[in-house]
Protein backbone atom coordinates (compact mmCIF):
# COMPACT_ATOMS: atom_id res chain seq x y z
CA UNK A 1 0.00 0.00 0.00
CA UNK A 2 1.37 3.41 -0.94
CA UNK A 3 1.50 5.93 1.89
CA UNK A 4 0.75 9.48 0.64
CA UNK A 5 3.76 11.81 0.87
CA UNK A 6 3.65 15.09 2.76
CA UNK A 7 4.06 18.26 0.62
CA UNK A 8 7.76 18.72 1.42
CA UNK A 9 8.57 15.12 0.51
CA UNK A 10 6.55 15.49 -2.67
CA UNK A 11 8.52 18.64 -3.57
CA UNK A 12 11.85 16.85 -3.02
CA UNK A 13 10.67 13.84 -5.02
CA UNK A 14 9.78 16.07 -7.98
CA UNK A 15 13.30 17.58 -7.92
CA UNK A 16 14.94 14.15 -7.77
CA UNK A 17 12.68 12.96 -10.57
CA UNK A 18 13.51 15.93 -12.79
CA UNK A 19 17.24 15.29 -12.37
CA UNK A 20 16.85 11.58 -12.95
CA UNK A 21 15.11 12.31 -16.25
CA UNK A 22 17.96 14.62 -17.19
CA UNK A 23 20.71 12.10 -16.42
CA UNK A 24 19.09 8.87 -17.63
CA UNK A 25 17.84 9.01 -21.19
CA UNK A 26 14.74 7.23 -22.49
CA UNK A 27 13.05 7.11 -19.11
CA UNK A 28 9.27 7.21 -18.85
CA UNK A 29 8.29 9.77 -16.15
CA UNK A 30 5.34 7.58 -15.18
CA UNK A 31 7.74 4.78 -14.20
CA UNK A 32 9.33 6.96 -11.53
CA UNK A 33 7.52 6.39 -8.25
CA UNK A 34 8.71 6.62 -4.62
CA UNK A 35 9.26 2.87 -4.51
CA UNK A 36 11.49 2.99 -7.60
CA UNK A 37 15.08 1.91 -7.36
CA UNK A 38 17.37 4.02 -9.56
CA UNK A 39 19.33 0.96 -10.68
CA UNK A 40 16.15 -0.72 -11.90
CA UNK A 41 15.35 2.45 -13.82
CA UNK A 42 18.63 2.11 -15.71
CA UNK A 43 20.91 4.47 -13.76
CA UNK A 44 24.48 3.24 -13.34
CA UNK A 45 26.51 4.04 -10.24
CA UNK A 46 27.89 7.28 -11.69
CA UNK A 47 24.41 8.35 -12.83
CA UNK A 48 23.04 7.75 -9.36
CA UNK A 49 25.66 9.88 -7.62
CA UNK A 50 25.21 12.55 -10.27
CA UNK A 51 21.44 12.68 -9.77
CA UNK A 52 21.98 13.16 -6.05
CA UNK A 53 24.54 15.89 -6.65
CA UNK A 54 22.25 17.87 -8.96
CA UNK A 55 19.30 17.42 -6.60
CA UNK A 56 21.48 18.60 -3.69
CA UNK A 57 22.28 21.74 -5.63
CA UNK A 58 18.62 22.39 -6.43
CA UNK A 59 17.66 21.86 -2.79
CA UNK A 60 20.65 23.90 -1.60
CA UNK A 61 21.78 21.23 0.83
CA UNK A 62 25.19 19.65 1.21
CA UNK A 63 24.72 15.96 1.92
CA UNK A 64 27.98 14.18 2.83
CA UNK A 65 28.62 11.66 0.04
CA UNK A 66 28.94 8.72 2.43
CA UNK A 67 25.48 9.39 3.88
CA UNK A 68 23.89 8.51 0.55
CA UNK A 69 24.82 4.88 0.75
CA UNK A 70 21.97 2.68 1.84
CA UNK A 71 19.25 4.68 0.11
CA UNK A 72 17.80 1.92 -2.02
CA UNK A 73 14.60 3.62 -3.17
CA UNK A 74 13.72 7.17 -4.16
CA UNK A 75 11.64 7.39 -0.98
CA UNK A 76 14.79 6.62 1.07
CA UNK A 77 16.64 9.33 -0.79
CA UNK A 78 13.84 11.80 -0.23
CA UNK A 79 14.01 11.06 3.50
CA UNK A 80 17.76 11.84 3.59
CA UNK A 81 17.25 15.10 1.72
CA UNK A 82 14.31 16.01 3.91
CA UNK A 83 16.45 15.58 7.03
CA UNK A 84 19.00 18.01 5.62
CA UNK A 85 16.46 20.59 4.42
CA UNK A 86 14.80 20.58 7.84
CA UNK A 87 18.22 20.88 9.57
CA UNK A 88 18.85 23.97 7.49
CA UNK A 89 15.54 25.57 8.40
CA UNK A 90 16.14 25.19 12.13
CA UNK B 1 66.88 18.29 -2.93
CA UNK B 2 65.05 16.81 -5.91
CA UNK B 3 63.16 13.56 -5.29
CA UNK B 4 60.91 11.44 -7.45
CA UNK B 5 60.75 8.85 -10.20
CA UNK B 6 63.99 8.32 -12.09
CA UNK B 7 62.58 5.72 -14.48
CA UNK B 8 59.29 3.90 -14.98
CA UNK B 9 58.10 0.86 -16.95
CA UNK B 10 55.05 -1.38 -17.12
CA UNK B 11 54.31 -4.95 -18.13
CA UNK B 12 50.85 -5.53 -19.57
CA UNK B 13 50.95 -9.33 -19.94
CA UNK B 14 50.94 -11.16 -23.29
CA UNK B 15 47.30 -12.08 -23.93
CA UNK B 16 44.32 -9.80 -24.38
CA UNK B 17 40.53 -10.00 -24.48
CA UNK B 18 38.12 -7.75 -26.37
CA UNK B 19 35.67 -6.20 -23.91
CA UNK B 20 32.78 -5.82 -26.37
CA UNK B 21 32.98 -9.54 -27.12
CA UNK B 22 32.95 -10.34 -23.39
CA UNK B 23 29.82 -8.20 -22.94
CA UNK B 24 28.09 -9.94 -25.82
CA UNK B 25 28.96 -13.47 -24.73
CA UNK B 26 28.06 -12.83 -21.09
CA UNK B 27 24.86 -11.05 -22.23
CA UNK B 28 25.67 -7.98 -20.15
CA UNK B 29 23.78 -4.71 -20.60
CA UNK B 30 25.48 -2.96 -23.53
CA UNK B 31 24.56 0.46 -22.11
CA UNK B 32 27.18 -0.22 -19.47
CA UNK B 33 29.78 -1.01 -22.11
CA UNK B 34 29.92 2.61 -23.27
CA UNK B 35 30.16 3.77 -19.67
CA UNK B 36 33.28 1.65 -19.06
CA UNK B 37 35.29 3.25 -21.89
CA UNK B 38 37.47 0.12 -21.93
CA UNK B 39 38.58 -1.43 -25.21
CA UNK B 40 40.52 -4.52 -24.17
CA UNK B 41 41.93 -6.08 -21.02
CA UNK B 42 45.13 -7.99 -20.42
CA UNK B 43 44.84 -11.59 -19.26
CA UNK B 44 47.58 -13.46 -17.42
CA UNK B 45 48.35 -17.08 -18.23
CA UNK B 46 48.25 -19.49 -15.26
CA UNK B 47 52.07 -19.61 -15.31
CA UNK B 48 52.11 -15.87 -14.60
CA UNK B 49 51.56 -14.56 -11.07
CA UNK B 50 52.07 -11.21 -9.32
CA UNK B 51 55.78 -12.02 -8.93
CA UNK B 52 56.39 -12.67 -12.63
CA UNK B 53 54.43 -9.55 -13.61
CA UNK B 54 56.46 -7.47 -11.16
CA UNK B 55 59.81 -8.83 -12.33
CA UNK B 56 58.89 -8.46 -16.00
CA UNK B 57 57.98 -4.81 -15.37
CA UNK B 58 61.13 -4.03 -13.38
CA UNK B 59 63.76 -5.99 -15.33
CA UNK B 60 64.20 -3.46 -18.17
CA UNK B 61 64.72 -0.68 -15.63
CA UNK B 62 67.35 -2.66 -13.73
CA UNK B 63 69.15 -3.65 -16.94
CA UNK B 64 69.32 -0.01 -18.04
CA UNK B 65 71.13 1.01 -14.82
CA UNK B 66 74.89 1.04 -14.32
CA UNK B 67 76.25 -1.59 -11.93
CA UNK B 68 77.10 1.23 -9.54
CA UNK B 69 73.55 2.62 -9.51
CA UNK B 70 72.05 -0.85 -9.27
CA UNK B 71 74.08 -1.49 -6.15
CA UNK B 72 72.53 1.61 -4.58
CA UNK B 73 69.02 0.10 -4.58
CA UNK B 74 68.63 -0.30 -0.84
CA UNK B 75 64.86 -0.59 -0.66
CA UNK B 76 62.40 -2.70 -2.65
CA UNK B 77 58.67 -2.43 -1.91
CA UNK B 78 55.91 -4.27 -3.74
CA UNK B 79 52.39 -2.89 -3.39
CA UNK B 80 49.77 -5.55 -4.14
CA UNK B 81 46.38 -6.93 -3.21
CA UNK B 82 47.14 -10.28 -4.86
CA UNK B 83 49.33 -11.72 -2.11
CA UNK B 84 50.70 -15.26 -2.35
CA UNK B 85 51.70 -15.81 1.30
CA UNK B 86 50.59 -14.39 4.65
CA UNK B 87 54.14 -14.11 6.01
CA UNK B 88 56.80 -14.19 3.30
CA UNK B 89 56.54 -11.12 1.11
CA UNK B 90 56.67 -11.54 -2.66
CA UNK B 91 59.32 -8.82 -2.68
CA UNK B 92 61.90 -11.42 -1.69
CA UNK B 93 61.23 -13.35 -4.93
CA UNK B 94 61.26 -10.14 -6.96
CA UNK B 95 64.57 -9.06 -5.41
CA UNK B 96 66.10 -12.49 -6.10
CA UNK B 97 65.10 -12.75 -9.77
CA UNK B 98 66.23 -9.20 -10.45
CA UNK B 99 69.65 -10.06 -9.01
CA UNK B 100 69.77 -7.08 -6.65
CA UNK B 101 72.29 -6.58 -3.86
CA UNK B 102 71.71 -7.74 -0.31
CA UNK B 103 72.15 -4.39 1.41
CA UNK B 104 68.50 -3.88 0.89
CA UNK B 105 65.21 -3.54 2.81
CA UNK B 106 62.53 -5.87 1.41
CA UNK B 107 58.84 -5.78 2.17
CA UNK B 108 55.34 -5.81 0.76
CA UNK B 109 52.58 -3.23 1.30
CA UNK B 110 48.83 -3.81 1.22
CA UNK B 111 46.10 -1.18 1.08
CA UNK B 112 44.03 -2.29 -1.93
CA UNK B 113 44.66 -0.08 -4.95
CA UNK B 114 46.48 2.51 -2.83
CA UNK B 115 49.33 0.01 -2.21
CA UNK B 116 51.76 1.30 -4.80
CA UNK B 117 51.24 4.90 -3.71
CA UNK B 118 51.89 3.89 -0.10
CA UNK B 119 55.07 2.22 -1.36
CA UNK B 120 56.10 5.25 -3.42
CA UNK B 121 55.58 7.66 -0.54
CA UNK B 122 57.60 5.41 1.81
CA UNK B 123 60.38 5.32 -0.76
CA UNK B 124 60.29 9.10 -1.15
CA UNK B 125 60.54 9.45 2.62
CA UNK B 126 63.52 7.07 2.66
CA UNK B 127 65.38 9.00 -0.05
CA UNK B 128 64.51 12.37 1.52
CA UNK B 129 65.78 11.27 4.94
CA UNK B 130 69.30 11.00 3.46
CA UNK B 131 69.95 8.35 6.08
CA UNK B 132 71.83 6.54 3.32
CA UNK B 133 72.98 9.33 1.04
CA UNK B 134 72.37 8.63 -2.66
CA UNK B 135 70.48 5.39 -2.08
CA UNK B 136 67.65 4.45 -4.45
CA UNK B 137 64.43 2.47 -4.11
CA UNK B 138 62.55 0.14 -6.42
CA UNK B 139 58.77 0.45 -6.09
CA UNK B 140 56.40 -1.93 -7.88
CA UNK B 141 52.63 -2.21 -8.07
CA UNK B 142 51.49 -5.64 -9.33
CA UNK B 143 48.06 -7.25 -9.43
CA UNK B 144 45.80 -9.82 -11.07
CA UNK B 145 41.99 -9.83 -10.91
CA UNK B 146 40.40 -12.88 -9.31
CA UNK B 147 38.85 -15.30 -11.80
CA UNK B 148 35.85 -16.23 -9.70
CA UNK B 149 33.50 -13.44 -10.66
CA UNK B 150 32.65 -14.56 -14.19
CA UNK B 151 29.56 -12.89 -15.52
CA UNK B 152 29.60 -9.95 -13.12
CA UNK B 153 30.04 -6.33 -14.15
CA UNK B 154 33.46 -6.31 -12.50
CA UNK B 155 34.84 -8.98 -14.82
CA UNK B 156 35.22 -6.72 -17.90
CA UNK B 157 37.49 -4.30 -16.05
CA UNK B 158 39.71 -6.86 -14.29
CA UNK B 159 43.15 -6.77 -15.87
CA UNK B 160 46.62 -8.11 -15.11
CA UNK B 161 49.89 -6.20 -15.04
CA UNK B 162 52.52 -4.31 -13.09
CA UNK B 163 54.26 -0.95 -13.04
CA UNK B 164 57.83 -0.55 -11.72
CA UNK B 165 59.60 2.67 -10.73
CA UNK B 166 63.08 3.60 -9.60
CA UNK B 167 62.85 6.32 -6.94
CA UNK B 168 65.81 8.53 -6.12
CA UNK B 169 67.38 11.98 -6.14
CA UNK B 170 67.73 12.21 -9.94
CA UNK B 171 64.01 12.30 -10.85
CA UNK B 172 64.25 12.80 -14.59
CA UNK B 173 60.82 11.27 -15.21
CA UNK B 174 58.63 12.76 -12.48
CA UNK B 175 59.90 15.15 -9.81
CA UNK B 176 57.55 15.21 -6.85
CA UNK B 177 56.43 18.46 -5.24
CA UNK B 178 57.83 17.43 -1.88
CA UNK B 179 55.29 17.86 0.92
CA UNK B 180 52.47 18.70 -1.50
CA UNK B 181 50.28 15.80 -0.42
CA UNK B 182 46.69 15.66 0.78
CA UNK B 183 45.46 12.38 2.19
CA UNK B 184 42.21 11.11 3.61
CA UNK B 185 41.42 7.67 5.06
CA UNK B 186 38.86 5.89 7.18
CA UNK B 187 37.23 2.48 7.66
CA UNK B 188 34.65 1.52 5.07
CA UNK B 189 33.71 -1.88 3.56
CA UNK B 190 33.48 -1.06 -0.13
CA UNK B 191 35.54 -3.71 -1.95
CA UNK B 192 37.71 -6.45 -0.57
CA UNK B 193 39.37 -9.83 -1.11
CA UNK B 194 38.31 -11.69 2.05
CA UNK B 195 39.54 -15.07 0.78
CA UNK B 196 42.16 -16.11 -1.74
CA UNK B 197 39.62 -16.75 -4.47
CA UNK B 198 37.06 -14.05 -3.70
CA UNK B 199 36.94 -10.47 -4.89
CA UNK B 200 33.74 -8.79 -3.83
CA UNK B 201 32.17 -5.55 -2.66
CA UNK B 202 29.63 -2.85 -3.18
CA UNK B 203 30.37 -0.87 -6.33
CA UNK B 204 28.06 2.01 -5.33
CA UNK B 205 29.73 2.40 -1.96
CA UNK B 206 33.15 2.17 -3.59
CA UNK B 207 32.33 4.97 -6.01
CA UNK B 208 31.02 7.08 -3.14
CA UNK B 209 34.18 6.45 -1.09
CA UNK B 210 36.38 7.16 -4.15
CA UNK B 211 34.61 10.51 -4.65
CA UNK B 212 34.62 11.33 -0.96
CA UNK B 213 38.37 10.72 -0.69
CA UNK B 214 38.99 12.70 -3.88
CA UNK B 215 37.12 15.68 -2.53
CA UNK B 216 38.72 15.58 0.90
CA UNK B 217 42.27 14.71 -0.16
CA UNK B 218 42.28 17.55 -2.68
CA UNK B 219 40.86 19.90 -0.01
CA UNK B 220 43.75 18.89 2.27
CA UNK B 221 46.25 19.36 -0.58
CA UNK B 222 44.82 22.86 -1.18
CA UNK B 223 45.06 23.64 2.53
CA UNK B 224 48.75 22.74 2.54
CA UNK B 225 49.79 24.20 -0.80
CA UNK B 226 49.35 27.93 -0.93
CA UNK B 227 47.46 29.11 -4.00
CA UNK B 228 46.61 25.60 -5.22
CA UNK B 229 43.69 25.62 -7.63
CA UNK B 230 42.32 22.46 -9.19
CA UNK B 231 41.68 24.24 -12.49
CA UNK B 232 44.87 26.28 -12.80
CA UNK B 233 47.64 24.43 -10.95
CA UNK B 234 47.76 21.19 -12.94
CA UNK B 235 48.43 20.83 -16.65
CA UNK B 236 47.41 17.18 -16.52
CA UNK B 237 45.73 14.75 -14.15
CA UNK B 238 46.39 11.05 -13.49
CA UNK B 239 43.67 9.33 -11.46
CA UNK B 240 43.33 5.79 -10.18
CA UNK B 241 41.43 4.24 -13.09
CA UNK B 242 39.34 1.15 -12.27
CA UNK B 243 37.79 1.94 -15.65
CA UNK B 244 38.08 5.21 -17.59
CA UNK B 245 34.34 5.93 -17.38
CA UNK B 246 34.57 6.09 -13.60
CA UNK B 247 37.37 8.66 -13.79
CA UNK B 248 35.27 10.69 -16.19
CA UNK B 249 32.32 10.69 -13.77
CA UNK B 250 34.52 11.51 -10.76
CA UNK B 251 36.24 14.34 -12.60
CA UNK B 252 32.88 15.79 -13.71
CA UNK B 253 31.46 15.63 -10.21
CA UNK B 254 34.52 17.18 -8.56
CA UNK B 255 34.46 20.10 -11.01
CA UNK B 256 30.76 20.55 -10.35
CA UNK B 257 31.34 20.64 -6.60
CA UNK B 258 34.34 22.96 -6.76
CA UNK B 259 33.05 25.49 -9.25
CA UNK B 260 29.60 24.48 -10.54
CA UNK B 261 31.17 23.56 -13.88
CA UNK B 262 28.68 22.57 -16.59
CA UNK B 263 28.86 19.06 -18.09
CA UNK B 264 30.10 20.51 -21.41
CA UNK B 265 32.93 22.45 -19.74
CA UNK B 266 33.84 19.37 -17.70
CA UNK B 267 33.97 17.28 -20.87
CA UNK B 268 36.36 19.74 -22.52
CA UNK B 269 38.57 19.81 -19.44
CA UNK B 270 38.51 16.01 -19.26
CA UNK B 271 39.58 15.71 -22.91
CA UNK B 272 42.41 18.17 -22.41
CA UNK B 273 43.85 17.15 -19.01
CA UNK B 274 42.75 13.55 -18.37
CA UNK B 275 42.23 11.70 -21.65
CA UNK B 276 45.98 11.39 -22.43
CA UNK B 277 46.36 9.40 -19.19
CA UNK B 278 43.90 6.72 -20.33
CA UNK B 279 45.65 5.28 -23.39
CA UNK B 280 47.19 2.30 -21.58
CA UNK B 281 44.43 1.92 -18.96
CA UNK B 282 41.82 1.46 -21.72
CA UNK B 283 43.98 -1.30 -23.23
CA UNK B 284 44.99 -3.23 -20.10
CA UNK B 285 42.07 -2.81 -17.68
CA UNK B 286 42.24 -2.38 -13.94
CA UNK B 287 45.56 -3.48 -12.50
CA UNK B 288 44.59 -2.34 -9.02
CA UNK B 289 47.58 -0.99 -7.05
CA UNK B 290 49.46 -0.24 -10.28
CA UNK B 291 46.62 1.44 -12.16
CA UNK B 292 47.28 5.03 -11.15
CA UNK B 293 50.90 4.63 -12.33
CA UNK B 294 49.68 3.15 -15.60
CA UNK B 295 47.73 6.42 -15.97
CA UNK B 296 50.95 8.32 -15.24
CA UNK B 297 52.70 6.26 -17.94
CA UNK B 298 49.92 7.30 -20.33
CA UNK B 299 50.66 10.95 -19.65
CA UNK B 300 54.41 10.49 -20.04
CA UNK B 301 53.78 8.86 -23.38
CA UNK B 302 50.97 11.02 -24.70
CA UNK B 303 50.97 14.43 -23.03
CA UNK B 304 52.68 17.53 -24.38
CA UNK B 305 55.88 17.45 -22.32
CA UNK B 306 58.01 19.71 -24.49
CA UNK B 307 58.23 21.92 -21.44
CA UNK B 308 57.83 21.01 -17.75
CA UNK B 309 54.21 20.23 -16.88
CA UNK B 310 52.68 19.86 -13.43
CA UNK B 311 50.63 16.68 -12.99
CA UNK B 312 48.06 16.14 -10.24
CA UNK B 313 47.88 12.50 -9.13
CA UNK B 314 44.91 10.97 -7.31
CA UNK B 315 45.33 7.51 -5.79
CA UNK B 316 42.53 5.60 -4.09
CA UNK B 317 42.45 2.23 -2.36
CA UNK B 318 39.30 0.60 -1.02
CA UNK B 319 38.90 0.25 2.64
CA UNK B 320 39.86 3.15 2.36
CA UNK B 321 42.67 5.62 1.78
CA UNK B 322 42.98 8.34 -0.85
CA UNK B 323 45.81 10.71 -1.65
CA UNK B 324 46.16 13.68 -3.96
CA UNK B 325 49.70 14.82 -4.71
CA UNK B 326 51.61 16.44 -7.53
CA UNK B 327 54.88 16.56 -9.40
CA UNK B 328 56.48 17.82 -12.58
CA UNK B 329 57.33 15.91 -15.76
CA UNK B 330 59.23 17.50 -18.59
CA UNK B 331 61.12 16.66 -21.79
CA UNK B 332 63.47 14.34 -19.86
CA UNK B 333 60.59 12.04 -18.95
CA UNK B 334 60.50 10.48 -22.40
CA UNK B 335 64.23 9.89 -22.64
CA UNK B 336 64.11 6.70 -20.60
CA UNK B 337 60.43 5.79 -21.02
CA UNK B 338 60.09 3.29 -23.86
CA UNK B 339 56.62 4.37 -24.94
CA UNK B 340 56.85 3.18 -28.54
CA UNK B 341 58.16 -0.25 -27.57
CA UNK B 342 55.50 -0.61 -24.86
CA UNK B 343 52.71 0.34 -27.27
CA UNK B 344 54.10 -2.17 -29.77
CA UNK B 345 54.14 -4.87 -27.07
CA UNK B 346 50.49 -4.19 -26.28
CA UNK B 347 49.58 -4.37 -29.96
CA UNK B 348 51.46 -7.66 -30.16
CA UNK B 349 49.44 -9.38 -27.41
CA UNK B 350 47.69 -12.60 -28.39
CA UNK B 351 43.98 -11.95 -28.98
CA UNK B 352 42.00 -14.56 -27.04
CA UNK B 353 38.75 -16.11 -28.20
CA UNK B 354 36.13 -16.61 -25.50
CA UNK B 355 36.76 -20.40 -25.29
CA UNK B 356 40.50 -19.72 -24.87
CA UNK B 357 39.78 -17.11 -22.20
CA UNK B 358 37.48 -19.50 -20.32
CA UNK B 359 40.12 -22.21 -20.60
CA UNK B 360 42.72 -19.92 -19.01
CA UNK B 361 40.35 -19.01 -16.17
CA UNK B 362 39.65 -22.69 -15.52
CA UNK B 363 43.35 -23.61 -15.56
CA UNK B 364 44.12 -20.74 -13.18
CA UNK B 365 41.65 -22.08 -10.61
CA UNK B 366 43.99 -25.01 -9.95
CA UNK B 367 46.44 -22.57 -8.41
CA UNK B 368 44.73 -22.11 -5.10
CA UNK B 369 46.34 -20.07 -2.37
CA UNK B 370 48.51 -22.20 -0.10
CA UNK B 371 49.27 -24.98 -2.58
CA UNK B 372 52.18 -27.00 -1.20
CA UNK B 373 53.49 -28.98 -4.17
CA UNK B 374 52.46 -28.52 -7.79
CA UNK B 375 54.11 -28.34 -11.18
CA UNK B 376 52.84 -25.93 -13.81
CA UNK B 377 51.15 -28.01 -16.50
CA UNK B 378 51.36 -26.14 -19.77
CA UNK B 379 49.54 -28.86 -21.72
CA UNK B 380 46.04 -27.32 -21.61
CA UNK B 381 47.32 -24.06 -23.07
CA UNK B 382 50.60 -25.07 -24.75
CA UNK B 383 49.70 -23.29 -27.98
CA UNK B 384 48.97 -20.05 -26.13
CA UNK B 385 52.20 -20.33 -24.15
CA UNK B 386 54.23 -20.88 -27.31
CA UNK B 387 52.70 -17.85 -28.98
CA UNK B 388 52.86 -15.46 -26.04
CA UNK B 389 55.72 -16.26 -23.68
CA UNK B 390 58.08 -18.90 -25.12
CA UNK B 391 61.53 -17.62 -26.03
CA UNK B 392 60.90 -14.07 -24.87
CA UNK B 393 63.10 -14.13 -21.78
CA UNK B 394 60.21 -13.33 -19.46
CA UNK B 395 59.89 -14.75 -15.96
CA UNK B 396 57.32 -17.56 -15.62
CA UNK B 397 56.22 -19.77 -12.76
CA UNK B 398 57.49 -23.37 -13.04
CA UNK B 399 55.98 -24.85 -9.90
CA UNK B 400 55.72 -24.88 -6.13
CA UNK B 401 57.85 -27.20 -4.01
CA UNK B 402 57.11 -27.37 -0.27
CA UNK B 403 55.38 -23.97 -0.56
CA UNK B 404 58.41 -22.40 -2.24
CA UNK B 405 57.66 -20.88 -5.64
CA UNK B 406 60.11 -21.67 -8.40
CA UNK B 407 60.43 -19.55 -11.48
CA UNK B 408 62.38 -19.63 -14.72
CA UNK B 409 62.95 -17.49 -17.80
CA UNK B 410 60.73 -18.35 -20.76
Amino acid sequence: MNVPMDPESQRILEIVKANLLEVVFDLNPDDIVPESNMTDLGANSIDRVEVVMYASEALQVNVPTVELHGASTLADLVEIFKRHTSDRSR
Amino acid sequence: MRIGIESINFYGARAVLDIRMLFEVRELDMRRFDNLMLVRKSVALPCEDPVTLAVNAAKPLIEAMSAEDRARIELVIVGTESGIDFGKSMTTYVHHYLGLGRTCRLFEIKQACYGATAALQMAVGFVASQASLGAKALVIGTDIGRATIRGSYVEPSQGAGAVAMIVGDEPDVFELDFGANGYHGYEVMDTCRPAADIETGDSDLSLIAYLDCLEHSFAEYARRVEGADFFETFDYLAFHTPFPGMVKGAHRMLLRKLRGTSPAEAEADFDRRVTPSLRFCAEIGNIYSATVYLALCGLIDGADLFQPRRIGVYSYGSGCCGEFYSGVAGPGARTSFKGAALSAALADRYVLSMPEYEQLLDAGLDWVFGVKDQEVDLAPYRNLYDQTLAGRGLLVLKGVRNYHREYDWS
